[in-house]
């Protein structure tokens, strides 16, 4: 690692991915930054060298990206930096940029003339009755598990949520050995259909994104795992862990639950350099905002895939390499009409992917769909803060209002989960939500002190 | 046009607690805040409760030492305050009084804190000095570094956030008009009284409180008044929850520390580290806008905590925040009425939330009719030659 860069990349995903291939040969000094060892972002998310496995994320969805990650492996000349989270994004006096690191080796310091924020996004945090029992996930985090620990975290699992995402992880759930006892949408069937129906160019072009979750479900229902629509989770139960969920329906035995209601960019670091944000999707979370060229409203600070909205791995790509063509032109690399060149054909797909997410998201959008909580349910796990806690301070009050009143976000995860729910709770569209702090991951105090 | 008795600009400590005074002394108040009740320094800082010199004081030549020792009449009301203030407003503030150590690392340090210690006693304020081992034997927290400690029975801190709501809450309680996101749009003195506006109301009073922190002076300035209070930022920080284990306010005289375990868990460091004020477009300071950490602000606090107390080393942090607040040209408090102009009050400048709760009890007893001397000390009087070309 060195102490300058010209160029660093936060998040080595297919976004950033995608940036660094569409900088090579520039000769620019460029650092990926990541908190998993290896790259690959959450969806290649990869597994311990040791595992030798084999095989593995073999299906064709992930083709693309896998011959991406492999050009990515190949390039030399750029510091990969994996193993790190980055707690600090800041400007130093110089117009660079400053990021505070931390890993195995401690807390380190690197500058940055450009920084590029391709951080990706994380699954939303529903709470609802019983959802601190052991034994709930979100669905994402199942899908973590099996793609990169090759297990899973449970025996019979129940999947719930509006995001048709849960079909796939159904799918590798029981392609993995496990069994899952249902699969519940809280939408109807006729809705989602519906929804399909008013975009039928959209569908139709994008009808390789929409065939895996087709395939998935065909394949689910040969192995007699229920698919059921128009089923509304109403609480989790259990006494030391998981035993079966209630639903509108009844109630289904479980060992483990995975939610999946959507998903929130990550939005802490944009957000700490103070760029412009946007409420990002009906899920609810923060998204960057950017120009044609990636850039914030920030001077130097590009971001792109799902920090600027969560779109698919396909739309990150996209953006990845008109990020890299921005920045490229930024430093005076390539001249306008170069880079419009150069990016013209990903432009048309990434409009076409974005058209695609904007469907997904109308037929995904959990508004109105999210479960009941109860008095007792606890909203801000960090700070076990619960609804009927927050109820009294929902006077009109600002969210950081909120946090001063209740704690809510005040804990380790600075509000990344419990955000949301406080917004939607407020209803109060016009609130920024919480401030963000330092640090963007909690880091030990005898890493960040001065030398004795 | 609405009337009151008494209209307060600022929804922190001082103003809300001013407004219960005079809400209950059958007052009628209305009380003005830009934003959310005690969203500024009242609810951003640590919630300190300290009443030895502090170590600015200390570091600043003997005239300064000498004048700020004199303010010990108002730390011993404070800590009457403190002690009945829980049942006073009938709340839980984690009020917790069991002691504070104000540590030295060095000989020279250890002479400070004599001679701090002896101007102490000297105003009636029960200090004593420990060496090492005995501030050990209460402290046992504590690193062999440590030589001495001045030691102060009643220092200790109480949950900032509470304390700003609980007053807010018994003044709304007792009949005063809190509005809040309601930020001051004009200022003016009449024949009698003032006229204060905002977005949607425009509303007289007799009388005038200005206690909003680092904008005070702002709204002075709507009064053609000059008023010396400057705004500065500073670093706070929180740890994870921990196991109880640090009973007291630690504060060092040669290094920029303040250490306390809340009622959570969380141990909160500071001590004064600065953090970057914004700027306006135009180049003045935005005390509205986040301040900007510095790195050597945060790296040379947790080096001054671990130094102190090594066992925080081990620990997370999980938030840094930066605050606002104000100093005065002096460095003392500005509390008491503009002699200049009769009737409008300010309060700022520092250390109001060890004495907030005493400023705004003697400011409601002064308008009231009944003198408070104690705040003689800090009056905006020595700050008069300042408005004499004011008008």
């Amino acid at each position: 690692m060195a102490e300058r860069y010209d160029l660093a990349i936060v998040g080595g995903g297919p976004a950033g991915q995608a940036a660094a291939l569409a900088l090579q040969g520039h000769g620019l000094a460029v650092a990926v930054i990541d908190e998993q060892p290896h790259p690959g972002g959450q969806i290649l998310r990869q597994p311990p060298r040791e595992f030798g496995v084999t095989g593995w994320m073999g299906g064709k969805v992930y083709a693309a990206l896998r011959r991406q990650l492999g050009q990515f492996e190949a390039l030399s000349g750029l510091d990969w930096l994996g193993g790190r989270s980055v707690l600090g994004l800041s400007r130093s006096s110089d117009a660079s940029f400053v990021l505070t690191l931390s890993g195995r080796s401690g807390v380190e310091t690197l500058r940055a003339r450009r920084v590029l924020l391709a951080t990706g996004c994380q699954d939303l945090a529903v709470p609802l009755p019983g959802w601190t029992l052991p034994g709930v996930y979100a669905a994402g985090g199942i899908q973590a598990f099996v793609k990169s620990q090759q297990i899973v975290p449970g025996k019979r699992i129940v999947l719930a949520g509006t995001h048709p995402l849960q079909l796939l992880i159904a799918d590798q759930i029981v392609a993995a050995g496990a069994s899952v006892s249902a699969v519940m949408f809280a939408q109807s069937r006729q809705a989602m259909a519906r929804l399909l129906a008013e975009s039928p160019l959209v569908a139709a072009r994008q009808a390789s994104a929409l065939l895996p979750a087709g395939a998935a479900m065909a394949r689910l229902r040969r192995r007699g795992v229920p698919v059921r629509f128009g089923e509304s989770l109403l609480g989790i139960v259990g006494g030391e862990r998981v035993e079966g969920v209630r639903s509108s329906a009844g109630e289904t035995a479980c060992d483990a639950v995975g939610l999946c209601y959507g998903f929130v960019p990550q939005s802490a670091l944009p957000r700490m350099a103070g760029a412009g944000m946007r409420a990002a999707g009906p899920a609810g979370g923060w998204a960057a905002e950017c120009d044609a060229w990636q850039r914030t409203s920030v001077a130097g600070l590009y971001a792109a895939g799902e920090t600027t909205g969560v779109a698919g791995a396909a739309a990150a790509q996209c953006a990845g390499r008109i990020a890299g063509a921005g920045i490229a032109l930024d430093l005076g690399l390539l001249a306008p009409g170069a880079a419009e060149r150069r990016v013209a054909g990903v432009r048309r797909a990434h409009a076409k992917h974005l058209k695609f997410a904007a469907l997904l998201d109308r037929i995904a959008d959990p508004t109105g769909h999210f479960p009941v909580m109860a008095p007792s349910t606890i909203v801000c796990r960090c700070e076990a803060v619960r609804l009927a806690d927050l109820v009294s301070c929902l006077d009109g009050r600002s969210a950081n209002a909120v946090k001063l009143a209740s704690r809510c976000g005040m804990g380790p995860c600075q509000g990344r989960n419990c955000e949301p729910t406080l917004l939607r709770l407020l209803g109060d569209r016009a609130d920024p939500g919480f401030s963000a702090r330092f640090p963007a991951r909690p880091v030990m105090l005898g890493d960040l002190a001065a030398p004795e | 046009m609405r009337k009151a008795d008494v209209l307060i600009v600022g929804g922190g400590l001082v103003g809300c607690a001013t407004a219960w005074h005079l809400a209950r002394g059958g007052a009628q108040v209305t009380l003005l805040e830009a934003g959310d009740i005690g969203m500024g320094a009242s609810g951003q800082n640590a919630g300190s409760l300290h009443f030895q010199l502090e170590r600015r004081f200390l570091e600043n030549g003997e005239a300064l030492a000498e004048q700020a020792a004199r303010t010990a009449a108002l730390s011993r009301l404070a800590i009457d305050d403190w002690r009945g203030l829980e049942a006073e407003l009938g709340a839980d503030l984690h009020v917790v009084m069991d002691g504070g150590l104000m540590v030295a690392e060095t000989a020279e340090q250890v002479g400070v804190l004599e001679r701090k210690i002896a101007r102490e006693n000297a105003e009636g304020l029960a200090t004593r000095l420990l060496d090492g081992d005995e501030a050990r034997a209460i402290a046992p927290y504590l690193s062999a570094g440590i030589l001495a400690a001045g030691f102060s029975g009643d220092e200790g801190h109480a949950d900032a956030r509470a304390v700003t709501r609980a007053f807010a809450e018994a003044a709304a309680h007792a009949g005063a008009i809190l509005r809040m996101r309601s930020p001051v749009t004009s200022a003016r003195r009449l024949d009698r009284g003032f006229e204060i506006a905002c977005a949607d109301e425009t509303l007289q009073g007799d009388r005038l409180v200005i206690a909003c922190g680092a904008w005070t002076a702002q709204i002075c300035a709507r009064l053609n008044l000059h008023m010396p209070l400057f705004p500065v930022a500073l670093l706070m920080n929180a740890t994870e929850r921990t196991a109880k284990g640090l009973r007291h306010l630690v504060q060092h005289v040669g290094r920029r520390l303040s250490m306390k375990q809340t009622h959570a868990g969380n141990i909160l460091i500071g001590g004064g580290w600065p953090a970057r004020l914004a700027q306006a477009p135009d180049g003045t300071f935005d005390p509205r806008r986040r301040p900007e950490m510095i790195a050597a602000s945060l790296a040379g606090n947790m080096r001054a905590a671990i130094d102190t107390a090594p066992f925080v080393a081990k620990l997370n942090l999980i938030r840094s925040w930066t605050g606002v607040t104000a100093i005065s040209a002096d460095q003392l408090p500005i509390v008491g009425e503009v002699p200049s102009m009769p009737g409008c009050w300010v309060a700022g400048g520092g250390s109001a939330f060890t004495l907030g709760p005493t400023f705004a009890r003697l400011m409601a007893q002064a308008m009231g009719g009944r003198a408070a001397p104690e705040l003689d000390i800090v009056s905006p009087a020595r700050f008069e030659h300042l408005n004499s070309f004011m008008g």
